[in-house]
């Protein structure tokens, strides 16, 4: 069907005005349509967190939550963490001391788990934070320096 | 193409030489979101394919209808056997010549469940979902054999190249004073790289554009360019960043072929992503194996006999092997051997890589072996292993270049604290928690293919490196700026490395652990090469700074370049090449023997693997080598295991960038922790299909199913195995952990679990 909507989406604090149809996903409309591929698609069915987004501040999966839906909510996305050129956000440089990443493709999806995770306070141990970070799948195996990159992450944010 | 700069900052100048902890140069691109992965690029005009598979597993397709989906808003066109271009078969990753045939990538013969059948293509991604379903497909159906443990499968047939034998090993069995014998099994196993397959295809004339994640640019561009028969150079493939492959994404795909020809026929730029799902059937993973091994010892327990009996599935039309005996006929010293094996052909797709195939499965069931009979003698675990000992390769009866593994054991036995262990099983515990301690030995070849590089200096001073060769997470962007670093003597900061592009330089597949140790080796022959042009510029140009000194030689460090007979006066390569005119000096260098060197050899070397050596071609027999050493807890009631401490110790030789290769060596212990107590391709015995064909239930590891993991570097620079003296990184690490976990299980509970995975199910 072509029955497009324009919708009107605050992404990284930017108002976008895109025409989608009602069942393009967010994360399909910030891929295809908004030139923001650093969202990542993994599995498309909510099982590997790749496409992880907040959404008013709250980590959401955005392949499971259609692109009409956050109309007048804050979208942030990989891209929007940190500005170009400025310092990195602490997980970000965290992940990077740390080697937390070896593909890079879950890589976003797992940096903004991880502000989550932290600002949920949910990184209060190694334990903690590997049950909250358990949402997002890497088949790299890059865990343990994802749980060394949040652990100092969090202090740095504390 | 890609760029990757290096502004990295670290903790030293020294961690930008070859063997310094610098963080990877993609990472800024990587935790930005900056990083293009190849199909996160949008030609204009592009549109969006989907296939339609076969949910059969055998039988034919008597008909397509296809009017629903075409009638469907956005839809441009329904593929079909009946209407698709016709293209050829290519020449096979192996070399051998393809038959006169046409090449079908959609099926009309079903001969598994997924199998593709129809593609729709429409103006937007939802609408050629919406529309695929309505593809209308009818059926002749018939019985499937599912899986080799359908006795309807029978024993399959033989491969004779996969046989090993020396001494009497059926003779020498049957007097052994201590005989044991039992069956080893492994599931169907996946890939899973988070990346899922797909291609973007682009014709402009009889110019092929793909981006497409692939671990091998110059082998399945040639794929692609035989199947239309254009030019080989006619194909442009970009794969600057690979979401991970794992042995997934080295070869060519039907889904490849079908987005070609759908481009090709609507001169449209079309992406084609094949769903999670399909990453199930598109291609295969793993093939599941069982093997027999009777061991015959003395009752000290030294080996006297080793008899291994192995089979694979296999698809129904082609030939897939996954060598089962070739960790068997190395790790230990044995005067007796024998190793067979068949393949099973079933309705599967044709199974493929999956990290250290062969090697894998192959330890599984031999290290499993050799534990069950260091209880059956009575000694230490880690003692008979010692006891037998491979001080040479028994089967190629060769010396090994390097072997450390006997300082793996000890290393990694005392940071483990292996000699705490209680030798008695059931006889560790805390609370409700059963403890067991399982150690487990891995092992990996060397593979040889020679390499290319370019490598330029630049007028400004800085180096640029380039080659089709690929990084999915190996580190290969990195380690090759040090390389280029350290051999030119310029700061690793301004060294780009260009990497992912059919427009560079030659490079073979990213597989078998060898684009490290090549890709180094040949950047380390053309930035030396472009030293020496630089230096004999810098000495005999009438420009030079360095004119009048008369030097023979001059020395290049941090960019500068200075004379030893005046080692205070320094001169930035930059003004050096401002003063001489030059905008640059280039090396294009490749490390093929003289007899390769002409054109059909050069670019056989690197779109097929008929060039690559065996680990034993030459002098001696080269292998990487491991040991994991594992602390399981098992829960009494309920039978659930977890990993709650590991150490390996590793020979790699020598590490390129120990940060790195640290991060390899861990994944590939975590994917064999997953191996060991999650991953299983359940595949329903009715009707053929693979019923866990998505993320929430074909288990991979979590982070929360993850100790800590120690892993500790025992390797030397092996100079025999590399031209800078790197073994294998990539595969070795995953060889052994499945072994070591079990052993552990078997410790802490006194139940002998020789079928993968170890569910709770098998334990109470």
């Amino acid at each position: 069907m072509s029955n497009q909507t324009t919708i009107n989406l605050e992404i990284n604090g930017r108002i976008q005005s895109l025409a989608v149809e009602p069942r393009v996903t967010l994360l399909d409309a910030l891929r295809d349509h908004l030139e923001l591929t650093g969202t990542k698609k993994g599995c498309d069915q909510g099982q590997c967190g790749a496409c992880t987004v907040h959404v008013d501040g709250e980590r959401v999966l955005s392949c499971l939550t259609l692109a009409v839906q956050v109309e007048g909510r804050a979208v942030t996305t990989i891209e929007g963490l940190s500005d170009p050129g400025a310092e990195l956000h602490p997980v970000q440089s965290a992940f990077l001391e740390h080697d937390a990443f070896q593909c890079g493709y879950c890589t976003p999806g797992q940096i903004m788990s991880a502000v989550s995770c932290i600002r949920e306070g949910h990184a209060g141990s190694d334990e903690e934070i590997r049950e909250y970070m358990s949402g997002n799948l890497c088949r790299c195996g890059a865990y343990p320096h994802i749980v060394e990159a949040v652990r100092e992450a969090a202090k740095v944010m504390s | 193409m890609t760029i990757v700069d290096t502004r990295i900052k670290h903790g030293d100048a020294s961690d930008g030489l070859l063997g310094g902890r610098l963080a990877r140069i993609d990472g800024p691109a990587k935790i930005t979101g900056a990083a293009d992965y190849a199909m996160e690029h949008a030609p204009e005009g592009m549109v969006y394919a989907v296939i339609v598979d076969s949910t059969i597993a055998s039988g034919r397709v008597v008909a397509i209808d296809t009017s629903a989906a075409e009638a469907y808003p956005g839809v441009l066109m329904v593929l079909t056997p009946d209407n698709a271009l016709t293209i050829k078969t290519a020449t096979d990753w192996t070399g051998a010549p393809p038959p006169a045939v046409p090449y079908e990538p959609l099926a009309r013969e079903i001969t598994f469940a997924g199998q593709h059948i129809a593609a729709v293509i429409a103006e937007t991604f939802e609408q050629a979902t919406a529309a695929a379903a309505l593809v209308k497909v009818t059926y002749e159906e018939t019985a499937p054999i599912s899986s080799f443990d359908d006795p309807r499968s029978g024993e399959g047939y033989p491969i004779d190249m996969m046989t090993k034998e020396w001494g009497d090993a059926e003779a020498a069995l049957a007097i052994a004073p201590v005989r044991i014998e039992q069956e080893y099994k492994t599931p169907r196993e996946y890939n899973v790289p988070i990346e899922p397959h797909g291609l973007i295809a682009h014709w402009e004339g009889d110019m092929l554009t793909l981006w497409e994640p692939s671990q091998w640019i110059d082998g399945m561009s040639r794929t692609y360019a035989e199947w239309f028969s254009i030019p080989f150079e006619n194909v442009r493939m970009l794969s600057p960043y690979i979401g991970g492959g794992f042995g997934s994404k080295a070869l060519p795909t039907r889904y490849g072929a079908v987005a070609a020809i759908a481009a090709r026929m609507l001169d449209r730029p079309v992406k084609l992503a094949i769903t999670r799902p399909q990453t199930f059937t598109a291609f295969g993973g793993r093939p599941a194996t069982r093997q027999t091994i009777a061991l015959g010892a003395t009752r000290e327990g030294k080996l006297l006999s080793i008899v291994h009996r192995s089979a694979n599935e296999t698809s129904m039309d082609d030939v897939a092997v996954e060598p089962l005996g070739s960790v068997t006929s190395i790790m230990y010293a044995v005067p007796n051997f024998s190793s067979r094996q068949n393949i099973v052909p079933v309705n599967t797709v044709k199974p493929g890589a999956l990290r250290a195939p062969g090697e894998n499965p192959s330890a599984f069931g031999i290290e499993c072996a050799i534990d069950e009979l260091a209880y059956e003698v009575g000694i230490d675990p880690l003692d008979i292993r010692l006891l037998n000992y491979a001080e040479e390769d028994p089967h190629a009866k060769k010396p090994w270049s390097t072997r450390r593994l006997r300082e793996a054991y000890a290393a990694g036995a005392e940071a483990f604290g292996w000699a705490k262990r209680s030798p008695s099983v059931r006889s560790m515990r805390e609370g409700k928690q059963l403890i067991g301690y399982g150690v487990a030995a891995g092992t990996y070849p060397v593979r040889r293919t020679p390499g290319e590089a370019m490598v330029r200096i630049l007028s400004n001073g800085t180096v640029e490196v380039a080659s089709s060769g690929i990084d999915m997470g190996q580190g290969t962007y990195t380690i090759l700026a040090q390389t280029a670093a350290e051999a030119i003597g310029v700061p690793v900061e301004t060294v780009v490395v260009k990497l992912g592009d059919s427009a560079l330089p030659r490079a073979p597949v990213a597989g078998g652990s060898q684009l490290a140790n090549l890709m180094t080796g040949a950047v380390h022959v053309a930035a030396l090469a472009a030293r020496d042009e630089l230096i004999g510029l810098a000495i005999n140009d009438q420009n030079s700074p360095f004119r009048d000194l008369q030097a023979n030689t001059l020395t290049i460090e941090g960019g500068q370049m200075s004379s030893p007979r005046d080692a205070g006066s320094s001169v930035a390569i930059a003004d050096v090449m401002r003063r001489t005119g030059r905008d640059r000096i280039e090396a294009l260098r490749n490390t093929l023997p003289e007899s390769l060197r002409n054109k059909d050899d050069h670019f056989r070397n690197f779109t097929t693997i008929s060039t690559m050596l065996s680990p034993t071609e030459g002098d001696y027999s080269m292998h990487s080598w491991c040991v994991h050493f594992v602390e399981v807890r098992v829960d009494v009631d309920f039978g659930t295991v977890r990993v709650s401490r590991m150490v390996s110790a590793l020979d790699s030789g020598r590490l390129y960038n120990p940060k790195l290769a640290e991060s390899q060596w861990k994944g590939g212990i975590i994917m064999g922790i997953g191996q060991a107590l999650l991953e299983e391709g359940l595949v329903d015995q009715r009707n053929g299909h693979v019923m866990n064909n998505n993320l929430g239930d074909y288990l991979v590891p979590t982070n929360a199913d993850i100790p800590d993991l120690k892993v500790i570097s025992v390797g030397v620079p092996d100079t025999n195995a590399s031209i800078l003296g790197g073994k294998a990184v990539g595969e070795l690490a995953i060889v052994g952990v499945a072994p070591a976990i079990a052993n552990a299980v078997y410790h802490a509970t006194g139940i002998r679990v020789r079928d993968l995975p170890i569910t709770l199910e098998k334990l109470i």
